[in-house]
């Protein structure tokens, strides 16, 4: 306040005064930009930024949660040449592609198929009812289904088809598989939400000038509605990468990240490492990297998107 | 239009307020210190543990614990096992503690003694030994480090069978007393179309469940030796206890290896299931889920050919915080805890074996398995979970794990050299 009553009385008739009223104005306009800004910084900052660098710090420790040492790098190096990280990634990359085209595009094709047709609120109450449940009762419920003596199994053999029974949670990749179909279950109905609220942004002209155009059917979804889409589709792709990267619950309630750590994600790494083998330098170590990827991946695509647009 | 304008800037105000009101308050209670950072009040001694369902056996032996020293206790409890060791590892070192902590003995006792956040409690074990209590020296060593004891023994479990006495009864079946008797009760129930062994694993520890009942079965002494990071699991025992698992796995002898283990109970009194290897602090969760006392028994597992009658043991863990804010009562409490009149009301509540072979609740089955113990007088090994370095064992009881998904001659053999792997590994970090 007090630099913006000194620029008032300033004289104006030189070219350097004539400045000095906008920088001030652009002072006192920083000011308020960064007065607004600073809640929300604040609270990145102590609740993110500083817990990631205290992570970062305890990384280069070995510290079994009563006493510590530095070991410096020790921790990444180890982490880097063991072999179930290399499996924990490598099913990370198969949750991010495959919660990335079962749900992404299931909820699409939903939303496009029922968006005005009679019955369509009834297909997508269906479809949203498992968004509603929380994760550990989607757990339980495919726990139920797929245990070796579970509903799935059962009914095969009910039904007379004994020889398609499988040992659906124990068996690698099948069981990762499997967890991925049941997240599908469960995630389609909010990027279906989330490409239905796209779909109504959509102008009817847009559509009407389509249809006056001949197109139709296949043509009108992939030439008009899905490049109308795209802004929908970027938040929608960038929310599925980030939770596909940080997949834990499912894993954890279901195979516990096994038999032995076959369904280990990176987040089911961190956490055996950090709280059942009380490695809290290595758990956190597996922090960071898995923090770097989901930033990284995140980041670059957000880039990308935003460079097309 | 003026109420309006003053209402809109009183609500402002108010909310102002109010937001600021909070954010003080949230800081006074985030300074405040808790109750967990103040002594526990008058005669009541705090004590941290991870099983919920055991708060009235606390207030049982808190009872009779009042009549002896004066002091009562009061146990708080966090049900996940991780979450649990976290919060304790975390607690001991400031003054949120409590009084007294439950954990596990050998070298997970041992992980946490070299830290020093526990109290020497050794006049403990020297007053029940005096006392005639316990003096049982395999159990000793077990709640040792560098010569003093950390604890005092929560329970003494053996790990035996149950097994389903209509069951048994039905088909002519007598326990087994030696190994092909076993197999022949096992074939039998399986040509009943009846599960004959409850046997989960494959997402939990219970897969160490079958490997300790053989390897310890076959040579007691290779298995202390095989824990103490002395022999290989690359050695002949090993492959033997690995060969004779995957006869049973053959023999149809197990269930599923997902299988829960929470739902034997209920399969035992449905006559589906015959027999579960498993702790016999177990047997409260039998009777408690539709099982009679008369209906369930316990038998000790004969040893395989070539093997000597030995048992496994586990011993939950009462241990003093070095930091106990009444630590004065807390060591009275653990000295008087081994007691015969805290023992009988605290077993008579976990339907459960005492370190104090004197004392033995009036469950049928335990009874029955104490008899046993007395009569055959086994040796004892030490829990394979609690038996080597924490890091260790939780390793290669996932490797076990996956082993019980496909019990091969070649996994069998992938499986030892991978134990034997992290155990060159691990026990040099334990020793460093």
């Amino acid at each position: 306040m007090a630099l913006v009553t000194t620029t008032e009385k300033l004289p104006v008739a030189t070219r350097s005064g004539a400045d000095q009223p906008r920088r001030g104005f652009r002072w006192r306009r920083a000011l308020w930009v960064g007065g607004f800004l600073l809640p929300a910084v604040a609270l990145i900052v102590v609740l993110l930024v500083v817990p990631f660098l205290v992570t970062a710090y305890r990384s280069l420790f070995d510290d079994n949660g009563v006493s510590s040492r530095f070991i410096g790098l020790a921790n990444y190096v180890a982490l880097f040449t063991d072999p179930d990280f290399g499996r924990s990634l490598l099913n990370t990359v198969f949750w991010v592609i495959g919660t990335l085209v079962l749900p992404v595009l299931l909820g699409l094709l939903i939303a496009v198929l029922t968006n005005s047709v009679r019955w369509g609120s009834v297909a997508r109450t269906v479809v949203v009812i498992p968004y509603a449940l929380s994760g550990s009762a989607t757990a339980l419920l495919w726990t139920f289904l797929l245990q070796s003596d579970g509903a799935i199994n059962q009914t095969l053999a009910s039904i007379g088809l004994g020889g398609l029974q499988q040992e659906w949670l124990l068996h690698w990749p099948l069981n990762t598989v499997v967890m991925i179909l049941a997240t599908t279950w469960q995630a389609t109905g909010a990027s279906m939400i989330l490409f239905l609220v796209g779909l109504q942004t959509i102008p009817p002209e847009t559509l009407e000038a389509a249809k006056l155009d001949g197109a139709t059917g296949f043509r009108l979804f992939w030439s008009i509605i899905v490049p109308q889409l795209r802004p929908m589709t970027i938040v929608v792709v960038g929310m599925s990468i980030v939770n596909s990267l940080k997949t834990f619950d499912i894993v954890w309630l279901l195979t516990r990240g096994g038999p032995g750590t076959a369904s280990e994600t990176l987040a089911l790494t961190m956490y055996r490492e950090t709280f059942t083998l009380s490695r809290y330098g290595y758990g956190a170590a597996v922090s960071v990297v898995l923090t770097i990827v989901v930033l990284a991946a995140s980041w670059l695509y957000l880039r990308r998107q935003a460079t097309q647009r | 239009m003026q109420t309006s304008d003053t209402g809109h800037s009183v609500t402002r105000r108010t909310v102002l307020a109010s937001a600021l009101a909070g954010a003080v308050g949230l800081a006074a209670a985030g300074c405040a210190r808790g109750t967990q950072t103040r002594p526990a009040p008058g005669d009541v001694v705090s004590l941290f543990n991870d099983n919920p369902t055991w708060a009235p056996g606390y207030a049982a032996a808190g009872k009779a614990l009042h009549q002896l020293v004066g002091y009562r206790l009061s146990a708080r409890a966090s049900p996940d096992t991780s979450s649990y060791q976290q919060i304790v590892r975390m607690s001991a070192q400031t003054d949120s503690t409590t009084d007294l902590i439950k954990w596990w003995n050998g070298y997970r006792l041992q992980d946490i003694a070299r830290s020093g956040i526990l109290q020497d409690v050794s006049s403990a074990w020297n007053l029940a030994a005096r006392n005639g209590w316990s003096n049982d020296k395999e159990l000793r060593d077990s709640f040792s480090y560098q010569g003093k004891q950390y604890g005092v023994p929560l329970y003494k479990s053996y790990w035996a069978v149950f097994y389903n006495k209509p069951l048994f009864a039905k088909l002519k079946l007598d326990v087994p007393t030696d190994w092909d008797e076993f197999r022949r009760v096992v074939a039998a129930l399986k040509a009943k179309r009846i599960t004959p062994i409850a046997s989960g694993g494959a997402t939990t520890f219970e897969s160490l469940t079958w490997f300790q009942q053989l390897v310890n079965g076959l040579d007691h002494q290779f298995y202390l030796d095989l824990t103490a990071g002395k022999a290989s699991y690359t050695d002949p025992v090993c492959r033997q206890a690995m060969k004779l698992w995957i006869e049973l796995f053959a023999a149809g002898a197990f269930s599923a290896p997902d299988f829960n283990t929470a739902t034997v109970p209920a399969q035992f009194a449905q006559g589906k299931m015959a027999m579960h290897l498993y702790g016999s602090w177990n047997t409260g969760a039998y009777l408690s889920n539709g099982v009679k006392d008369a209906n369930l028994g316990l038998f000790l597992l004969p040893p395989p050919p070539g093997g000597n009658n030995s048992v496994v043991v586990e011993s939950g863990v009462l241990s003093v915080s070095k930091k106990a804010h009444k630590l004065g009562a807390a060591r009275k409490v653990a000295d008087a805890w081994l007691d015969p009149s805290v023992q009988r009301a605290w077993t008579d509540f976990l339907k459960d074996t005492s370190a104090d072979p004197g004392v033995v609740p009036k469950v049928g089955a335990i009874t029955e398995l104490a008899a046993t113990v007395r009569q055959q007088k086994p040796t004892q090994a030490i829990r394979y979970w609690e038996a080597s370095p924490p890091v260790l064992i939780e390793g290669n009881v996932q490797d076990l794990s996956a082993f019980m998904i496909n019990p091969t001659a070649a996994n069998a053999s992938r499986t030892l050299s991978s134990m034997q792997r992290r155990a060159d590994k691990e026990w040099k970090v334990w020793r460093s």
